[in-house]
């Protein structure tokens, strides 16, 4: 049995630095070759990704002793583990667990279909051995007492951001506060929110924070980057080794289309670090129903930790609680406060003497801006609707009741997120430089406001 | 064997394992610093750690079989090198310059990803024991469908 526990190997264990994987053929041919990932299992066995039919594989096939050299990325120590192959998994948690990485760096790379898991090799670990000639630092590079160069989940990082959510009186406020505690409070600078979308299996950005380009109401298909494996699985999915996992995936992809053989479909245009080291997905789901989805990046490789494991499940659940009631709230609130004293006009964007060409493709229910595609799906509908009011009946003050009673805007007669879709629309005119505004009015209740000329363009 | 192109590629510092085996076919494998081509392509010389204590250079002595799999970093071409064991030796000191510029190669690569080469400042990859293997199958090992193809 081994003399070093692999319990306390954890760090070895992220993906962040490849592993080493020996084998022999059983006529005596040796093979060494890297490993991806190797997952711990449990005080005494490990699990291997197998994703191609490789020589290592066929000679496990034939003889099943191995060795697997790892490193922990946090003392830098090297160590020797002589394993004995002992099953296959194609399904269960740690199937699930390895296929989840692999399934999200993939879609990213555009390789679903062709980088995948074929099953998950489980061995016996025999033996552990430090390795002589790679001896790590006496005390980890990235321990609490050293100082770890950025924030960590913690229950007073955790306590802080839930105080601060708890001041919040609209779903806008509430997203902006969430994104802004994660940065002060955990450090965190890259992070955006997803939430369902009107789509059947889809979501969309509804806010993010540290991206020049914003990029809300980017949709993200269900299964498609690390977003869409999240919520396909409901699943928090942790990657700490994510640029080693692209280079990866990026040569098989080479190879894969070298030789013909296609990806289903290209990548998720998102927001997004261009060369992210880490990344965090953790689903917020309400009672088994998906909510949306927070995605976390950082630059630095090994930013998500093992041990936050349980603090992430926690904070995902906390913030789809508190985003749903916050949804269903708004859409309680039916009842409309008096038109609120309107301060002075904040006038939209632009010196009114510009003009814009807004059209509608009534077909494919998009509405884009000069050419360019602002917004669909019910969004879309709405800010059309929104504007030819406007520009038939001079009225610029609406309900969000009497869009709830508009059966032309084909509304979902069950959660309808009307709310959460306004929101989306406001920022995406924001974002588009605000010559067209939606501006809150109070509750249920808001204005359109119009900085240039408009010419609104129907097609089928 | 290993004609001009792949040899600029082995020693340009790459991430370098040796593989071995024991007579019970039981694998062992290691480190290596830095890796020569010589004899036009036919024979590879290993410079193995002396620090090490991994079994390699007793099977290499019993059996012969080697296997060099030899990685870079920044964008995961790999190649294996098969071959068979020919002789050992104390690396010269005036291999020094020669393999610790090799392995600094590697550590520049692993900053390209990410990886702080700096980090590895503790390990022991000089003085080595510099093993001469006699190169008898080349196979392509970046990631892919084509991970195992022969290359000639």
């Amino acid at each position: 049995m081994s003399r070093l526990g692999l319990e306390q190997m954890a760090s070895c264990f992220q993906g962040l630095v490849p592993a080493m994987f020996f084998t022999c053929s059983k006529d005596g041919i040796p093979n060494a070759a890297f490993l991806s990932h190797v997952d711990y299992v449990d005080p005494t066995h490990v699990a291997l990704s197998f994703q191609f039919f490789n020589k290592s594989r066929r000679n496990i096939a034939e003889n099943p002793q191995a060795l697997i050299r790892v490193i922990d990325p946090d003392t830098n120590q090297g160590y020797a583990m002589r394993l004995k192959y002992e099953k296959s998994e194609t399904s269960g948690p740690i199937f699930d667990r390895m296929n989840l990485r692999i399934e999200a760096i993939a879609s990213y790379a555009g390789l679903k279909g062709i980088f995948k898991l074929k099953a998950a090799d489980i061995y016996l670990v025999e033996s552990v051995e430090r390795v002589p000639e790679e001896p790590g630092v006496k005390e980890q590079r990235w321990s609490p007492r050293s100082g770890r160069p950025d924030a960590v989940f913690t229950m007073k990082a955790l306590q802080d951001l839930s105080m601060r959510i708890n001041t919040a009186t609209s779903l806008d406020a509430l997203l902006e506060t969430i994104l802004s505690g994660l940065k002060e409070y955990f450090g965190f600078s890259h992070s955006m929110i997803a939430l369902v979308a009107e789509k059947p299996n889809t979501l969309v950005t509804i806010a993010s924070r540290g991206y020049p380009e914003g990029g809300v109401g980017a949709e993200v298909q269900f299964g498609e980057g690390i977003i869409g494996v999240v919520a396909e699985a409901q699943k928090p999915i942790r990657i700490s080794g994510l640029l080693r996992g692209m280079l990866h995936a990026n040569a098989a992809r080479k190879r894969a289309l070298d030789r013909g053989l296609r990806p289903d479909r290209g990548g998720v245009k998102l927001p997004g670090l261009q060369n992210p080291a880490s990344q965090l997905g953790v689903p917020l789901v309400v009672r088994g129903e998906l909510v949306g989805v927070l995605c976390l990046e950082s630059e630095t490789p090994y930013r998500f930790h093992e041990e936050d494991k349980t603090s992430i499940e926690l904070l995902g659940s906390y913030l789809a609680i508190a985003i749903q009631n916050m949804q269903l709230q708004e859409a309680g609130e039916h009842g409309e406060d008096s038109v609120d004293e309107v301060p002075a006009r904040a006038a939209a964007a632009g010196n009114g003497s510009s003009r814009r060409e807004i059209t509608y493709y009534r077909s494919e229910e998009v509405v884009m801006l000069d050419g360019e595609y602002l917004i669909r799906s019910l969004p879309a509908r709405i800010l059309w609707k929104l504007l030819q009011t406007l520009k038939r009946e001079g009225r610029a003050e609406f309900t969000n009741r009497e869009l709830r009673l508009d059966k032309s805007l084909n509304l979902p007669d069950y959660k309808d997120n009307l709310e959460t879709r306004l929101l989306l629309l406001r920022r995406r005119l924001e974002e588009k430089g605000g010559c067209v505004r939606i501006v809150p009015r109070g509750r249920g209740r808001f204005a359109v406001e119009v900085g240039c000329e408009v010419e609104l363009v129907e097609r089928a | 064997m290993l004609d001009k192109n792949l040899t600029e590629f082995l020693e340009q510092g790459l991430a370098i394992h040796i593989g071995t085996r024991n007579e019970r076919l039981q694998p062992n494998g290691g480190r290596v610093t830095a890796v020569r081509v010589e004899d036009e392509g036919r024979h590879i010389v290993a410079f193995i750690p002396k620090a090490a204590h991994h079994g390699v250079l007793d099977d290499l002595q019993s059996n012969g079989q080697a296997a060099l799999s030899c990685t870079r970093p920044a964008d995961d071409r790999a190649v294996q090198v098969k071959g068979e064991f020919v002789s050992m030796r104390d690396a010269d000191p005036n291999e020094e310059k020669f393999a610790v510029a090799q392995w600094e190669g590697f550590l520049k690569q692993l900053d390209l990803i990410g990886l702080p080469g700096a980090s590895t400042g503790t390990w022991t990859m000089w003085p080595c024991v510099a093993v001469k293997i006699r190169v008898t199958a080349l196979f392509s090992q970046t990631p892919g469908p084509d991970a195992g193809a022969v290359l000639t």
